[in-house]
């Protein structure tokens, strides 16, 4: 440590200089013996992890990522037939189209929609596009809703600008929908993803995932099977990918039932 | 001889070969993601960050030269600085509802394994020759990617005497794991 310059290395390997800075300092390795056998001595230190087995999949996630970079963008929503599950492939659109991911048990199983699969998702599950429109608070609702319970408004965690309105829908079989859409929503990165949950005390279920579109917008579809179960509290978390079973990114919105 | 093997393979990444880039792939995968999963304590941001890196490899994001030191050093740096800027961009969940257990699967490869734990054996070694301290600041500074003005503020030490610690136990390291190559002592 005899030169100004070696004064960099700590904000070198944190990461912290500006590209600029940084050049500047890799020009000083050159010269500097002592700082470069830093450099690779701490270049070890990755060794002490315990091994952990990578994800499925994984490489051909990764590879046709950075690959894809290369070529004309691919169409990346794909509509997979329900009952397909190709759970590993699955991704988010790169450029996230309103899509809607109904969820039909709580195996993995995601679908991605076009925005018009999606729209005609939602009017025919809901019967009428006059409860579409209910569901996003622009009417007052119908004389007779089939709502289990009303819309409600779920609240914003602090920080967090989006907001989002739930409701049940109940079908003329008697079967339960659980109908989510978002707005104001911020932009997702990589395969983050929006995940409703349905809890019961501590005990929070996977219910529909949904994507921001360019307007900031998404919706989520959750067919109950069973609804024996007393649910105190829906909240929406932002998970770094689709598919967890249970929550492990930041709550964004929520709402007592 | 693995070092001119991997830069030769990152030539022919410059140039664009794709085979080159998986055979860079699958020759880290395994250390980069575990090393990773290490920093983020996640497994889903252990995987962007992998892909921030191989994605900034293909573009010549941060181009490599030797002068840079080992390539391996300056992978596992790429690695490093994508991981923090994941987890300073994110940061984990505060209102968590419950703890997420992910399953490791079962089987673990063995390929890589010995060359692995004799490079951790090493490391490990050289690591315990530091101070109780001295391992708490590398734990902070590196693995958690904490910055040294973040580091202060942890052990309400000044500034200054933390970036200084971390240096001096950066240059331990180095001193020690050279002693212990046989690459003899180094006098400062
Ligand atoms: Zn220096």
């Amino acid at each position: 440590m005899n030169n100004e310059l070696c004064d960099g290395l700590v904000d070198y390997l944190n990461g912290t200089l500006s590209i600029e800075e940084t050049r500047e300092f890799e020009e000083h390795l050159k010269t500097c013996e002592d700082c470069r056998e830093i450099v690779d001595a701490t270049g070890q230190l990755p060794y002490l992890s315990d091994q952990e087995e990578p994800p499925a999949g994984m490489k051909s996630r990764i590879l046709a990522n950075v690959f894809e970079e290369e070529e004309e963008p691919v169409p990346v929503v794909s509509a997979v037939e329900p009952g397909k599950t190709d759970i590993e492939m699955g991704r988010a659109p790169a450029n996230p189209e309103l899509t809607v991911t109904p969820v039909t048990d709580r195996k993995r199983k995601r679908v991605w929609w076009t925005p018009l699969i999606a729209a005609a998702l939602l009017v025919s599950l809901l019967g009428n596009a006059y409860t579409f429109m209910q569901l996003q608070n622009e009417q007052p609702a119908p004389a007779e809703p089939q709502t289990a319970f009303q819309s409600i408004d779920l609240q914003p965690s602090e920080g967090f600008g989006g907001g989002a309105t739930a409701a049940v829908i109940e079908q003329a079989d008697g079967a339960l929908n659980l109908v989510v859409t978002a707005e104001q929503l911020a932009a997702l990165e990589g395969e983050q993803i929006y995940q409703v949950w349905l809890i019961e005390g501590d005990n929070p279920i996977p219910a529909g995932a949904f994507t921001a579109n360019a307007n900031g917008e998404g919706a989520a579809l959750f067919n109950i099977e069973n609804n024996t179960e007393e649910w105190d509290t829906i909240a929406i978390t932002l998970e770094p990918q689709p598919g967890n079973e249970s929550p492990q990114g930041q709550v964004v919105l929520s709402a007592g039932l | 001889m693995e070092k001119s093997s991997d830069t030769l393979l990152y030539t022919r990444i410059r140039e664009k070969d794709k085979d080159a880039l998986e055979d860079l792939y699958d020759r880290y995968e395994k250390i980069l993601f575990s090393f990773l999963y290490k920093m983020t304590q996640d497994r889903e941001l252990a995987e962007e960050a992998l892909q921030e890196v191989f994605i900034k490899i293909w573009r010549g994001v941060g181009d490599y030269d030797d002068s840079k030191g080992k390539f391996s050093s300056w992978l596992f740096r790429m690695a490093q600085n994508s991981a923090i800027d994941l987890i300073r961009k994110r940061k984990k969940p505060t209102v968590g509802l419950e703890e997420i257990a992910e399953m490791p699967s079962a089987e673990r490869s063995v390929e890589g394994t010995a060359e692995w734990q004799e490079e951790k054996e090493h490391i490990q070694a050289a690591v315990s020759q530091l101070s109780a301290e001295q391992q708490e600041m590398i734990q902070l500074f590196y693995f958690k990617g904490h910055t040294h003005e973040k580091i202060a503020e942890l052990s309400g030490l000044p500034l200054g005497t933390v970036k200084s610690r971390i240096r001096l136990a950066l240059g331990k390291l180095k001193k020690t794991l050279h002693g212990m190559q046989g690459k003899g002592a180094y006098d400062e």
